[in-house]
């Protein structure tokens, strides 16, 4: 046990840990509003986005993240703005714009000379991650959460039902931009810890585990986050004792999650599935209701 | 808050004056629409589909905004008139993703959030509404399902009873009998004339013509733009009808029927989508050529003799 | 002046730039030919899904199978045949996997509540990690820059051999069949009732997706390669609304900017990849904004002509 532990000795592998954590955390919970708004390929198109942003930040001197977060967002709008004006669909416009604003970013990336290492910002560089670094990422991850778990509720419904956010006049169109926001600013956060390339997975995959075994939105809330944070430390611990790539290790266990769930989740896992009582055969939970208006919950059973 | 009591309280009056929507690629899905409905009514919006129905709604819900004309609640925009809250709709049933992990009450809750505060953490009087309005569509004891496991009537009572929670004075309902069977429907439609006798503006978007005169008092017929509009007896008549649904609509024209044994006159039927059955006197099946049919049938057991 | 043309041709003048020139060009179109019949089926996505999830295959390709298929043909001569054999454990492999990736997809989505779109992120960022373990524990026989960048400069004779088996495959095929490949995916249910095999087309398609994906994979790598596969399509879309015409217009679009973006790499440091999908993104908005029927211009005018009518 104590070899297994090994790792917690070193400094580096206690930040990576804490930042892991904490970044598995952000994006398991905004997971679960991308996943039910139909947005699981925003987060790919937008970490791709981020590239050019980077490269420009650098030759400006700006902080990385400020060019990162803003290309990421002009991705989602260019996105939405070209999807509304032709007759093309919405995957296929954001297939070409981010392709794009990548190939933008390569080639800028290759006439300018910089310390800038390419493969940490596809494939992220959990282990190298500075001091300074350590503390940017708990502040940034530290907002979006609060921000998102504060404004769930309207973010749910934004997800849910849009027209009734609208009939309702809450600020529909900045809700949904602050989603977008948010998600350009974690996939920022990220960039260090996954990298471009599987910060899809942890905005994806973790919400899509917890959909398979609950349904009710603060419970997947909280298993998102479990299986996310729990993924992560169990990735960080097996990249280090078979000294293969720590952002591999993290995608490849949510993985193995998803499908361990796909499995046995106990309602819509594919063993779980059939213990299942068939719908409408619960007497129990259908009280004759006779009311003024005639209701019946008997009969109207889908016909 | 904003609300200014007296609207809450006063009767609606839903003016929608030459309202022209455009598509992104710039045809008209609209083109000058103009009535006028005040509270206490239960109004049809009938239309073949892309007839314009959908757009309008979207224009009273503020979804779209019209390149011409304006749509006036009490003499308010729509911007204004939603702030307070007062239009409600129930969504078509295909719209709604039913797989989302919400339950009946959370769904019922959704329409107090813009009562609620910043961070939409219901109160005592949330709550108290939602139960009601629960209780009012005999769904309170669903209350913990999540929206997936209910049938077709009960999942379209959820969101009437969101509509409720919501106190909405403008209540605009797309398709809500598709799915649903007969009983629901009935009680759906008492439900209607409830918040009528209350004073709501309820406008119908409907395809099923045979239920219209049934508990609607009032029509606006639409296809690209108002044809007509006004009392169910007056509007509804067969040349409108024709005029609306253009080849759409099916005719059936009973020239020699066991009803009119009494008075002579023939009967016309007209549907817009499936062919209705129809069963005379004594529960004699009507056919479009009764005479040629009873000849066939004569024939036919001749022959089997 | 004679300066300027000289600088112009400077790229002609190596070899290995006139093999990139012409192998990025043949990549293109044939990613381009293929790329109506994706942005029409509306699989953009699956494009960008096989292109990562082939990777695990290509890293274990090079870490089993080229050794072994260099031990296989080391007797002999170089030659059109040992090349073809040196390219085939790569072909095979990114092969196997983009196909197993999507009956992994398929089988997710049919049997879960999982949305299509999450269902191809789990998937393909699952394959990619997998992929990326497998080279950061084998480093020395992979560079993962190359798979993840391309490398059409110093692209190998076997991958050159492998690149020109997979387009002629893939032109044949599509070639062809295109008139039932069109049905499928405009119509897989009348397909059908035609008698004709709409799973067979199905999978037809998703073999060549991934074919082409490992050809692309050589010119712009994995990251790109989405790119060659929806944007010339989307383009030609914006510009007809004739199938055949789409077709021409995709692949000569695909190898139009190819040529281009291979010639003016010299001028980048290499970075071909970018070169290439930077020309192809400029192309798209041109049309998006100029298209004569579908532009924004276009339905602007269209748009200013009704009001102009619904008042006067």
């Amino acid at each position: 046990m104590s070899e297994f532990l090994e790792p917690l000795q070193y400094p580096f592998m206690r930040d990576a840990l804490l930042v892991g954590t904490l970044v598995a955390a952000m994006c398991a919970v905004l997971s679960c509003f991308l996943i039910l708004k139909g947005w699981s390929l925003m987060g790919d198109a937008i970490s791709h986005a981020v590239l050019p942003g980077i490269v420009l930040a650098y030759i400006a001197g700006l902080p990385l993240a400020i060019g990162a977060f803003a290309s990421g967002l002009f991705c989602a709008v260019g996105t939405g703005f070209i999807k509304q004006n032709s007759r093309i669909k919405e995957d296929t416009v954001m297939g070409v714009v981010f392709t794009g604003l990548f190939a933008f970013g390569l080639v800028l990336f290759s006439r300018t000379p910089s310390d800038l290492h390419l493969d940490h910002i596809l494939l992220g560089n959990i282990l190298g991650i500075a001091r300074s670094q350590v503390w940017q990422t708990l502040g940034l991850g530290g907002v979006v959460l609060g921000v998102t778990l504060a404004l769930r509720r309207d973010l749910l419904l934004i997800c849910f039902d849009p027209g009734q956010a609208r009939v309702m006049a809450l600020p529909d169109r900045f809700l949904n931009y602050l989603l977008l926001a948010l998600l350009s600013l974690a996939i920022v956060v990220s960039l260090q810890a996954v990298g471009i390339i599987l910060v899809v997975a942890m905005l994806v995959t973790p919400g899509s585990v917890a959909h398979l075994w609950t349904d009710r939105f603060d419970r997947m809330l909280a298993i998102a986050v479990a299986t996310a944070a729990g993924s992560t430390v169990a990735g960080i611990f097996i990249s280090y004792h078979i000294d293969g790539s720590p952002g591999a290790c993290i995608v490849l266990v949510q993985a193995l999650v998803f499908a361990g769930s796909l499995l046995f989740a106990p309602k819509y896992g594919l063993l779980g599935r059939r213990a299942k009582p068939l719908e409408g055969q619960r007497p129990g939970n259908m009280p004759a209701q006779p009311n003024g208006l005639g209701w019946s919950n008997r009969d109207d059973l889908e016909g | 808050m904003t609300a200014s009591p007296t609207l809450r309280d006063e009767l609606p009056r839903l003016a929608i004056e030459g309202v022209s929507v455009a598509y992104p690629n710039g045809h008209l899905a609209l083109d000058n629409a103009s009535f006028q409905l005040s509270g206490g009514t239960i109004c049809a919006l009938v239309g073949v589909n892309g007839s314009g129905k959908s757009t309008l709604f979207k224009s009273i819900m503020g979804f779209v905004k019209p390149k011409a004309g304006s749509v006036r609640i009490n003499g308010l925009s729509v911007r204004a008139v939603l702030k307070q809250h007062l239009v409600a709709y129930v969504p078509q049933a295909e719209e709604v993703d039913w797989q989302f992990p919400v339950s009946v009450w959370d769904v019922a809750m959704m329409g107090r959030y813009g009562a609620m505060n910043f961070l939409r953490i219901p109160r005592v009087a949330d709550k108290l509404k939602v139960e009601e309005s629960l209780r009012r569509v005999s769904m309170w004891d669903f209350k913990d399902r999540q929206i997936g496991e209910l049938s077709g009537g009960q999942k379209k009572r959820v969101f009437l009873a969101r509509a409720l929670a919501q106190g909405g004075r403008v209540i605009l309902l797309d398709e809500p009998f598709t799915g649903v069977d007969v009983k629901t429907e009935e009680a759906i439609i008492a439900l209607l004339r409830e918040l009528r006798a209350a004073g709501c503006i309820i406008l119908v978007s409907t395809h099923n013509l045979g239920s219209v005169p049934e508990f609607c008092d009032q029509v606006v017929l639409i296809n690209r733009t108002v044809l007509a509009y006004g009392p169910t007896a007056s509007v509804f008549t067969e040349r409108n009808l024709t005029a609306a649904f253009g080849g759409v609509l099916r005719q059936f024209q009973f020239d020699q029927s066991t009803i009119q044994d009494h008075d002579g006159r023939t009967i016309r039927v007209l549907s817009d989508d499936e062919r209705p059955l129809v069963f005379g006197k004594d529960g004699h099946l009507e056919y479009k050529d009764r005479g040629e049919h009873e000849e066939l049938l004569k024939q036919r057991s001749e022959q089997h003799e | 002046m004679s300066e300027f043309i000289q600088s112009l041709l400077a790229p002609f003048q190596y070899d290995y730039m006139l093999r990139a020139i012409w192998v990025s060009a043949l990549i293109g179109g044939t990613c381009g030919f293929l790329s109506s019949f994706i942005t029409l089926k509306g699989w953009s996505l699956m494009g960008d899904a096989l292109s990562h999830a082939v990777v695990p295959g290509v890293a274990v390709g090079y870490i089993v199978g080229v050794p072994f298929a260099h031990e296989l043909v080391r007797e002999y001569h170089r030659s059109a045949v040992t090349n073809l054999i040196l390219g085939l454990p790569l072909v095979l492999g990114a092969f196997v996997a983009g196909l197993l990736a999507a009956g992994t997809m398929a089988f997710i989505k049919a049997k879960s509540r999982i949305r299509e779109d999450a269902t191809i992120g789990i998937v393909f960022t699952a394959y990619f990690a997998l992929g990326l373990l497998l080279i950061s524990l084998f480093p020395a026989s992979v560079d993962l820059k190359v798979i993840l960048l391309g490398n059409i400069l110093g692209i190998s004779d076997p991958d050159i051999w492998q690149v020109v088996v997979i387009s002629a495959v893939t032109l044949l095929v599509v070639g062809l069949k295109w008139k039932d490949l069109m049905l499928f995916c405009f119509d897989p249910n009348q397909a059908r009732t035609l008698g004709l095999p709409a799973g067979g087309l199905h999978v037809t398609l998703l073999a060549l997706l991934a074919a082409t994906a490992v050809a692309a994979l050589q010119a712009v790598g994995a990251c790109l390669v989405v790119a060659m596969l929806v944007t010339p399509g989307a383009t030609a879309y914006l510009l007809t609304d004739r199938f055949g015409k789409m077709l021409w217009l995709s692949s000569g679009m695909g190898v139009a900017t190819s040529l281009a973006g291979a010639y003016g790499s010299y001028y980048f440091n290499g970075a071909t990849g970018g070169c290439i999908v930077t020309l192809q993104t400029l192309v798209f908005l041109a049309a998006f904004v100029l298209a004569p029927q579908h532009g924004i211009l276009a339905s602007k005018r269209r748009a200013r002509l009704t009001r102009t009518v619904s008042t006067g």
